[in-house]
């Protein structure tokens, strides 16, 4: 009985012309956003690997110089764009693509794509995770708003059920007939998406599939859980009109309203430091220390006394190296403690912020959803924090490398000391290893939690208005 | 008249209307609040910023006045060039979170390529936007208007009592007009004064234009959204017909047409690479670099005014040569990338009536002093403070000429200068203009269409 209301609901929403109105508009823009997404992604990667390239060659041929000053000509590392990201942009157009590689400093990756973009951005992308997102919700309201309502209005609920039709048989053979329609219009458009992807240019990076599955399984739930909502609220209501009312106000809120108003309360229970003050204090802790105890002079100069009795020397120029190289390592090691607890602290009140508005989810899981769906396509904080991450350590080797060899080849006081290109070729290109899906797992977490509670809350709620289900309204 | 009083009457007699004004007004206290205190941020930043440049300011004066100083002393501090706070930042937060509104600029570093940076951000947030006044007006006030004025006829066509109404002799056009402005006018009256609020809450004075302008937009925009209700009313056969094809104009307007003339901008001008931008950059300077002694010769050949004696440059002045050849291979490459974005902004500008969304939007941020424009006028301003920043010092470590007393009036200070009013005014004017025009359109396609016939077929 399920499966032949399914099928009746099913073939009525294909003769909807509306219907097939939205379908085809809806389809239009995901495979429109998918093929312009895939050709910027694409271009991106390319320009990143010119660019790669060519400050290779600038730091393979800088020339000979001091080995340190090399370290202050430094390097630029660019940011290298997940291959879903033809799916979800997440965060990528606001965070910087390329970061300054020097010595004593930790930068921040600058240049945000949306900086070189017109005021139209701040609109929103077009991208198929946002058409899945808000517009398909919109289609599952237009089909499901008057399935029972507009039934019981026209009097034919009370025929149906007078043929001996159980109303949770009725209820659930609707849904299932809407989660049919829609897997007919999204699982072709899936299909497509895959085969674009599989075809892409980095097809094998690691988990790539794993991550496509888990995204379409957050869709999937998300859906799910529109559908069950809007026929449980179609089946609670008087009429068809008091139904779709409802059913748009809360698509409203929560796919308008809820986005800028959870991450607005949010920040301000958990603000983001100022620039300057976060300037200030990291030149303050660099210079004082962590602990704030002892000036950096003073550690110094501690350091070089503890240095001269290990090797028993009074005096530094009779040590068998080139102190000064020793002591830009030092250094940087006491910078590089600093600059971790001020990173670490900033990263990890951002990803707090990310994760408070993922568990605000609970309240409109549109929040959940693009939570896990910018962790599992590559594109949240997480993921640039990895890269940040990575860029910092590679910073920290570079610069080790060629304090060593301040250290270990320049002569005490010899000014004039310079490397060439033999230094320069033994830096390694930098490389970033990708996230595993487990890695994102624990940054999807919050959203796919708040997510799993939605679809619980919804079948729950389809259930308890089946039981409830009255032939004329009360 | 009368029947607009009545009207009016019935609207606010219903318990959903008050329920609607009180969301409404909540939220627009809400966006007004919020985006006041991203001015306020801003408006401490700035005072942070001016103090500490005129410290210094006044410590070079001070010394100048002493004695006379190289140059290099005063060269090697970073200038600070500052976009002032917006006028009125109650508005719209606009582009404010995502431009920086302020740059350090530093004589050894003209040729590179600007390294902006911003305020400290979350960038989820910058991705969300801000639920500011200019959201509120943009995105909520048209779903406000349509939920108040969504059925003015098609229920009563449903339900059969349009007959009953029609046969007193009323002129089904100017009553569905009445029913729509009296429904409305609750709705756009709050958001009306909310503008005013706005206005009144910016801490600087003369911006009475831009809030007259800023209101202008507002009912050209509200009226254009119930000239909408009027339409779908005129077609559709049920309240719930009409409710959903308004649903899906509000849609359209202000979720598809935005984000589909993006992707089409950056289709049609796509930006250059940044991360091609820096690494040419460092190609350039590396080739300069390596040229330097030659550089600086040709230089002094081409300027002996400038050449010191002996003919012998220092340091100082081949770093300045290595940077001015810096500057001229890439400025053609820094201009290319420019012109991209301005391209694209130009694109946005004539084709912003296909949504009155955009026009919308576009105004405000205008009138807020957040959008894209004053932000282009102070990237533009600031480049050419760079070449007055060269211009000062260049001669001087060429010619190894100390500072004195008599630089003191001339000392190179950026001072923004804001747009002339005539230019953002002409602007906003013309987004009001033609949202007012898409609301006559639709008036009048909504008019033609009805008539007693159709309305009750």
């Amino acid at each position: 009985m399920i499966l032949r209301v399914a099928r009746k609901e099913f073939v009525d929403a294909w003769r909807d012309g509306r219907f097939r109105l939205g379908a085809a508009l809806v389809l239009v823009l995901l495979v429109v956003s998918g093929l312009l997404a895939r050709q910027q992604v694409e271009r991106a990667r390319t320009e990143r690997a010119a660019a790669t390239e060519l400050e290779r060659k600038n730091w393979l041929e800088q020339g000979d110089k001091n080995s340190h000053s090399a370290g202050h000509y430094g390097l630029n590392v660019f940011k290298d764009t997940s291959p879903l990201a033809t799916f979800d942009r997440g965060i990528e157009p606001f965070v910087g693509t390329t970061v300054f590689l020097e010595a004593h400093r930790q930068n921040q990756s600058a240049f945000l794509p949306a900086q070189d973009a017109t005021s139209m951005r701040r609109f929103g992308e077009l991208s198929a995770a946002i058409a899945l997102q808000m517009l398909v919700p919109l289609l599952v309201v237009l089909l499901a708003f008057g399935s029972l309502a507009g039934e019981r209005e026209s009097g034919t609920l009370r025929q149906v059920l007078s043929l001996g039709v159980r109303p949770r048989q009725l209820v659930l053979g609707k849904s299932l007939g809407l989660a049919t329609t829609l897997a007919a219009l999204l699982l072709p458009a899936g299909c497509f998406a895959a085969f674009l992807l599989a075809r892409s240019s980095s097809a094998d990076a690691s988990g790539m599939w794993t991550r496509a599955a888990l995204l379409a399984a957050c869709y999937a739930a998300y859906l799910a859980v529109f559908i069950a909502g809007s026929v449980g609220v179609s089946a609670s209501t008087r009429n068809a009109r008091t139904a779709l009312t409802i059913l748009l106000s809360l698509w409203a809120l929560n796919c308008i309203v809820a986005p800028r108003l959870a991450s607005d309360v949010v920040h301000g229970f958990l603000p983001t430091p100022k620039l300057a003050e976060f300037d200030f204090e990291m030149q303050k802790d660099v210079q004082e220390g962590l602990d704030g105890h002892d000036a950096r002079s003073k550690r110094l100069e501690e350091f070089t006394r503890s240095t001269l009795a290990e090797h028993g020397k009074s005096s530094v120029d009779q040590l068998p190296f080139n102190f000064q190289g020793l002591v830009m390592l030092e250094s940087e090691r006491m910078a590089g403690e600093v600059f971790d607890h001020h990173f670490g602290n900033l990263w990890d009140r951002i990803q707090a912020q990310d994760s408070a508005v993922a568990w605000c989810g609970l309240a409109a899981p549109m929040l959940a959803l693009r939570a896990a769906s910018m962790a599992f396509a590559g594109t949240d904080f997480a993921h640039h924090r990895h890269f940040a991450r990575a860029a910092e350590d590679h910073r920290r080797d570079f610069v080790r490398v060629l304090n060593e060899d301040l250290m270990n080849n320049a002569r005490p006081g010899d000014h004039s000391y310079t490397a060439g290109r033999t230094l320069w070729e033994k830096l390694p290109v930098f490389q970033l290893e990708p996230l595993s899906p487990r890695d994102a797992w624990a940054s999807a977490r919050p959203g796919v939690l708040a997510l799993a509670a939605w679809l619980v809350a919804s079948l729950a709620f389809l259930f308890f208005s089946a039981g409830r289900l009255r032939v004329v309204s009360a | 008249m009368k029947v607009l009083g009545l009207e009016l009457r019935l609207f606010l007699a219903e318990r959903a209307t008050w329920l609607l004004l009180v969301l409404f007004a909540g939220t627009l206290a809400y966006g007004i609040a919020n985006g006041a205190r991203v001015g306020r941020a801003a408006e401490d930043n700035a005072t942070t910023i001016e103090k500490g440049s005129f410290q210094w300011h006044t410590q070079v004066r001070e010394a100048l006045e002493r004695q006379a100083l190289d140059p290099r002393q005063v060269a090697g501090r970073p200038s600070v060039a500052l976009l002032p706070p917006a006028p009125v930042p109650a508005l719209a937060v606009g582009q404010s979170d995502l431009l920086p509104a302020h740059e350090s600029i530093s004589l050894w570093r003209l040729a590179k390529p600007a390294e902006a940076r911003s305020e400290l951000e979350n960038p989820a947030r910058l991705l969300a936007g801000r639920f500011d006044l200019a959201f509120v007006l943009v995105w909520l006030l048209p779903l406000f208007l349509l939920a108040a004025a969504y059925d003015l006829c098609a229920g009563d066509r449903e339900a059969g009592t349009l007959r009953m109404v029609l046969a007193q002799g009323v002129s089904p056009w100017r009553w569905l007009a009445t029913r729509a402005l009296a429904r409305g006018t609750p709705v756009l009256a709050l958001a009306l004064v909310a503008t005013l609020v706005a206005g009144a809450l910016a801490e600087q004075s003369g911006v009475g234009t831009r809030i007259a302008l800023a209101a202008a937009v507002v009912l050209a925009y509200g009226l254009f959204w119930l000239a909408v209700a009027a339409l779908v009313n005129a077609f559709a056969r049920s309240a719930a017909a009409a409710a959903t094809a308004a649903g899906a104009v509000w849609v359209g307007f202000v979720l598809v047409l935005p984000t589909l003339l993006n992707v089409v901008v950056e289709s049609l001008h796509p930006s250059p690479s940044r991360a091609e931008l820096v690494a040419e950059s460092r190609a350039a300077a590396a080739n300069a670099e390596k040229r330097g002694t030659e550089l600086v010769s040709s230089f002094y050949r081409d300027h002996p005014e400038l050449a010191p004696p002996g003919m012998q440059a220092d340091m100082t002045s081949r770093m300045l040569a290595v940077q001015d050849e810096v500057g001229r291979a890439m400025d053609p490459v820094q201009q290319r990338f420019q012109d991209a974005i301005l391209r694209q902004q130009r694109v946005v500008d004539l084709w912003r009536f296909a949504s009155p969304a955009i026009a919308a939007h576009e105004a405000l941020t205008d009138l807020a002093g957040t959008g894209y424009w004053r932000h282009r006028a102070f990237q533009d301003q600031v480049a050419t403070f760079k070449d007055e920043l060269h211009g000062y010092y260049s001669p001087k470590f060429h010619k190894r000429a100390p500072l004195t007393k008599a630089d003191i009036a001339t000392f190179p200070r950026f001072k923004f200068v804001e747009e002339e009013p005539s230019t953002w005014a002409s602007r906003v004017a013309t987004s009001a203009f033609g949202i007012a025009l898409l609301a006559t359109l639709a008036a009048l396609l909504a008019a033609s269409r009805l008539s007693a016939r159709v309305l009750t077929a």
